[in-house]
């Protein structure tokens, strides 16, 4: 990417002081929701995150501008990733099964939707010759012929997801090992 | 001494005569000057239109020379959007001279407009800097020629006959576009205006500057709120109630 190395551009309402204060009047409230979500998204794909852990997201300079001095609350943090699940662009974690206060603390964020993951990878399967072949699932994120493909590094719960999709579509299947762990993935040409 | 006073029955005549002579003197001045005046108008339309054809691409895509053209039609009385299909049985003057395109660069400007004071309305309770909407219009096409301050004014006054809903105010000597049918109070409009100065307002800010006691500055503070006109930033001390018209300029 031409833009690596350069931080985050930021949009104005980010210097913009109430935004980090959770609005009182709802309608205004809906408005902020939707800028913020598609900061998140918008800073989660440029920066390729592709989860959120509110223990230590709430430090970065995502939730926190420096310049002006104001930070967003834990709680509206929360609420605002709740919306974003609720509107498919995140998904819960369950915490690491600690107890109850850790939950929704962590989320995936979906920059794209699982759909155009699955796509993307549909395409590449294609383009780089490799219908029918079995990968795992390192391959996909990590394998050098994914090098310069934008699912590079992908999360694996996301990539399962993706790979879910796939396989609903009869393009690919999930291959275990003796011992039902899942060793890799196949797939099928587009039918 | 004396006097001839014309008491005869003869004085009737002579003044209902010399009244006829004055009523005809002046039917025909009258008819001579409508005449020239008429021809001057038949000119000057004509002028105006071979003007106005001669020049159609600069007032389409030109906005200081379409802001000058349309200041000086309203200079002389003419209004290009009113509509003249009440006496004519063609459209406005714009449509006669130029085709629709002129008309109907307005309408859409208008539409497009409507469709951004709508989209934008949770966000700013429906109150957005006249400039704001020129920025935001002009750079979502980059390849239209701009829009001037004063197009969107005159696109949003077109509006006007369409009943209540969107109109220009004037507020700390900044133009807005209000898009909520909704009455702002004297002390709001105040309270706006007094935000334009720094892009937020707070209770000490407006006890100092406009004698305000607190009970008085929390109430419209809270309208505002209720209103979605500003934004709250508890982080500040004491809070402070923001205009999202500031949000570019910060």
């Amino acid at each position: 990417m031409s833009t690596e190395g350069q931080p985050f551009p930021f949009p104005s309402i980010y210097s913009f002081p109430p935004f980090f204060t959770r609005q009182p009047n709802s309608q205004t409230w809906t408005s902020q929701l939707s800028l913020w979500s598609s900061l998140i998204l918008g800073y989660c794909r440029y920066n390729r995150i592709w989860r959120i852990d509110l223990n230590t997201a709430i430090e970065w300079d995502l939730f926190s501008n420096k310049e002006i001095n104001r930070s967003l609350k834990l709680d509206t943090c929360r609420e605002i990733l709740d919306s974003m699940v609720k509107k498919g662009n995140a998904e819960w974690v369950s915490g690491s099964g600690r107890d109850a206060a850790d939950k929704n603390l962590s989320a995936i964020i979906f920059w794209r939707r699982p759909e155009e993951w699955a796509n993307m990878i549909a395409d590449w399967i294609d383009s780089t010759g490799q219908r029918n072949a079995i990968l795992t699932f390192y391959e996909i994120s990590d394998g050098d012929l994914s090098f310069s493909q934008d699912f590079r590094g992908i999360d694996a719960t996301i990539l399962r997801k993706a790979l879910d999709i796939l396989v609903r579509r009869g393009q690919a299947q999930i291959m275990r090992s003796a011992d039902g762990e899942v060793a890799g993935v196949k797939f099928f040409g587009v039918q | 001494m004396s006097m001839r006073r014309g008491v005869g029955l003869a004085a009737f005549d002579n003044r209902q005569r010399a009244a006829q002579h004055y009523s005809d003197l002046g039917t025909s001045i009258l008819s001579t000057h409508i005449s020239e005046l008429s021809e001057q108008l038949r000119t000057f339309q004509a002028a105006l239109t071979k003007f106005a054809e001669s020049h159609s691409n600069e007032i389409r895509s030109d906005p200081v020379f379409r802001s000058e053209f349309v200041k000086m039609c309203a200079a002389i009385g003419v209004d290009p959007l009113a509509s003249s299909a009440a006496n004519k049985k063609s459209g406005s003057f714009w449509a006669e001279l130029l085709g629709n395109d002129v008309n109907d660069f307005f309408f859409e400007l208008a539409v497009r407009i409507i469709e951004l004071c709508r989209r934008t309305r949770d966000e700013n309770g429906g109150l957005m800097l006249v400039d704001d909407v020129r920025a935001y219009i002009n750079s979502l096409s980059p390849n239209r020629p701009p829009v001037s301050h004063e197009d969107i004014v005159r696109a949003v006054n077109s509006l006007a006959p369409l009943g209540h809903g969107f109109e220009i105010v004037k507020l700390a000597s900044k133009e807005f576009i209000r898009s909520v049918p909704q009455e702002m109070s004297k002390d709001q409009a105040v309270a706006i205006e007094a935000t334009q100065a720094m892009g937020y307002i707070s209770i000490p800010i407006l006890r100092d500057n406009l004698g305000w006691e607190t009970a008085r500055s929390i109430t419209v503070l809270d309208d505002l709120v209720a209103a979605g006109l500003v934004w709250v930033d508890d982080q500040a001390k004491p809070k402070e109630y923001w205009t999202p018209s500031w949000i570019k300029q910060v």
